[in-house]
């Protein structure tokens, strides 16, 4: 069976995925800043994952194909990163808590190696649509 | 001077020059601004009804035609609008009996109820430039969000009564689960969080403070802390989305510890806000209705609580109107799920995966590009600006003042 990672993703902000998204969400440039996880060198070395390799992040909510990328901070095993967009927002649930606030920064999600490549907003846009 | 409206800075010293109707050049921008004033010429809207091009009036006609007849409409965005719109949309709420809610509902709305009702004390970013000689960064990450907000008001410039300023006279301090691009810009000051250990982490602020041993952290380093903040004469914590959704309902924590830190010294909290009148529209409903998001003019009189949150809304509602917001991008994928599935009326200059899936789509003019009007900074000053290029474009006051006359 292929390795698997349970990890909490926190979502961020980053200066260079914000300007491409302002000019456009639609853009191959917004896409390669966003779909990304940002995972601790011990949980790529568990799912034997080099940069730029395509990872499947899953929970309950859905599911997407992201790049992988290594940390360069200090160890945080099970914790991952991916920065604020319409490819994090496919794993958080919109059932909140008494502030009613989502849980953008608290995503329990499983991590594996994807044959596919990173999931498109045009893939995006079709399953919002329904 | 130009005004950037790319972020709540609403950086007031941005020139630019305007060629034949465009932009020639603009100086001062930082990253995100640049990407902001790009936008005027990528990906701009036209007037649309079920994806198909159409005159102005018909959209807009289309889109009164969809809010009159629905029974539980949800007017949602309001942050990239005008105070003079963000007006004109409260009062559309209240004729159509709307639930009315903004972007503050997920973001900083619990730590915004308490600056606006006093409950924290706050100041404006000129004191901080001024005054502040301790800048806790907490949650927050301004390199990314606010890039120039270090460099105008909290770290690096020499103010009134801190003229050694980042060399002798300003510490910052940086508490974030992860180390920011902010956090190694003091790496001596950096206390790393676990996921949700916000609330830990002030209770270890509160026990050093009270002189006694922390629980959580370094203890020696949290000591040093508890010391920093003892010294400090004028400081401010500057709040981001880490700290808000980490604490949630325990807010109260947050406000004990601030009190606690004013017992000693002087401390000041300004909300980290991201788009460029957030606070605006904060202000404005609160004045208009008691509150600061989340109302529901549906039994005439105005309403509020969580039920009325966009997220709860989108699966209540029976039509939408989102105006300069992208929530299918921004909001968990079942919330921007059920707002597609209802009639969704776009006002927007650009497009957006909302406009996509929007029945009716209508062109704005872009605010402070395109369009004039007043925003509210992050810290409550309130910023005018007018338009640098030409546009034939509605702005979103006339688009509302349009639908509100035809329904």
């Amino acid at each position: 069976m292929a390795a698997e990672v349970e990890v909490t993703v926190v979502t961020m902000r980053d200066i260079f995925q914000d300007e491409a998204g302002r000019k456009s969400r639609f853009s191959d440039e917004y896409r390669d800043q966003s779909a990304l996880i940002i995972l601790d060198k011990q949980d790529m070395a568990t799912l034997g994952a080099k940069d730029g390799q395509s990872l499947q992040v899953k929970n309950d909510v859905g599911s997407v194909v992201v790049a992988a990328k290594t940390s360069e901070d200090n160890p945080h095993q099970g914790l991952a990163f991916m920065y604020n967009s319409p490819w994090s927002n496919q794993l958080v649930s919109d059932a909140v808590s008494d502030s009613s606030i989502p849980g953008f920064k608290s995503i329990k999600a499983t991590i594996s190696a994807a044959e596919e490549n990173v999931t498109q907003i045009s893939e995006i846009q079709a399953r919002i649509k329904g | 001077m130009a005004i950037c409206t790319g972020c709540s800075l609403l950086c007031e010293d941005i020139e630019a020059a305007e060629k034949d109707g465009a932009l020639s050049h603009v100086k001062n921008l930082c990253r995100k601004g640049h990407g902001h004033f790009q936008a005027a010429y990528t990906e701009r809207t036209v007037p649309m009804i079920d994806g198909e091009q159409v005159d102005l009036d018909r959209a807009i006609a289309k889109a009164a035609e969809i809010l009159k007849s629905a029974k539980s409409p949800l007017l949602y965005g309001w942050s990239n609008s005008t105070l003079e719109a963000q007006a004109v949309g409260i009062k559309l709420a209240e004729k159509l009996g709307a639930t009315i809610d903004d972007t503050s509902s997920f973001c900083q709305g619990i730590l915004m109820e308490r600056i606006l009702s006093g409950k924290l004390p706050t100041c404006t970013l000129d004191d901080v430039r001024n005054y502040a000689d301790t800048s806790i960064f907490w949650g927050s990450d301004p390199s990314s969000s606010h890039p120039r907000h270090l460099s105008r008001f909290s770290y690096y410039p020499r103010g009134d009564k801190r003229q050694k300023s980042y060399e002798e006279e300003r510490t910052c301090i940086a508490v974030d689960v992860r180390k920011s691009a902010t956090a190694n810009l003091c790496p001596n000051y950096y206390f790393q969080v676990a996921p949700g250990g916000d609330a830990q982490f002030m209770e270890a602020i509160l026990a050093v403070l009270e002189g006694k041993i922390p629980k959580v952290g370094d203890k020696k380093k949290m000591i040093g802390l508890g010391s920093i903040l003892k010294k400090t004469e004028w400081g401010v914590i500057f709040a981001g989305l880490g700290m808000v959704y980490s604490l949630q309902e325990k807010m109260d924590l947050f406000e004990r510890l601030v009190a606690k830190l004013n017992e000693i010294t002087t401390f000041k909290v300004v909300p980290m806000v991201g788009h460029y009148n957030m606070r605006g529209f904060n202000e404005l409903l609160l004045e208009k209705t008691g509150f600061i998001n989340r109302v529901s003019f549906k039994d005439g009189k105005p309403a509020h609580g969580p039920e009325h949150s966009v997220v709860a809304s989108a699966k209540t509602c029976d039509a939408a109107l989102v105006i300069g917001s992208d929530p299918f991008s921004a909001l968990p994928f079942g919330t921007a799920r059920a707002l597609a599935k209802v009639p969704l009326i776009a006002i927007d200059p650009r497009r957006s995966l909302t406009t996509d899936g929007a029945k009716v789509v209508i062109p704005s003019a872009l605010s402070g590009m395109e369009a004039g009007g007043t925003g509210v900074r992050m810290d409550g000053v309130k910023i005018k600006f007018e338009p640098i290029i030409k546009s034939d474009l509605p702005t979103d006051e006339q688009i509302l003042t349009r639908i509100m006359e035809a329904i």
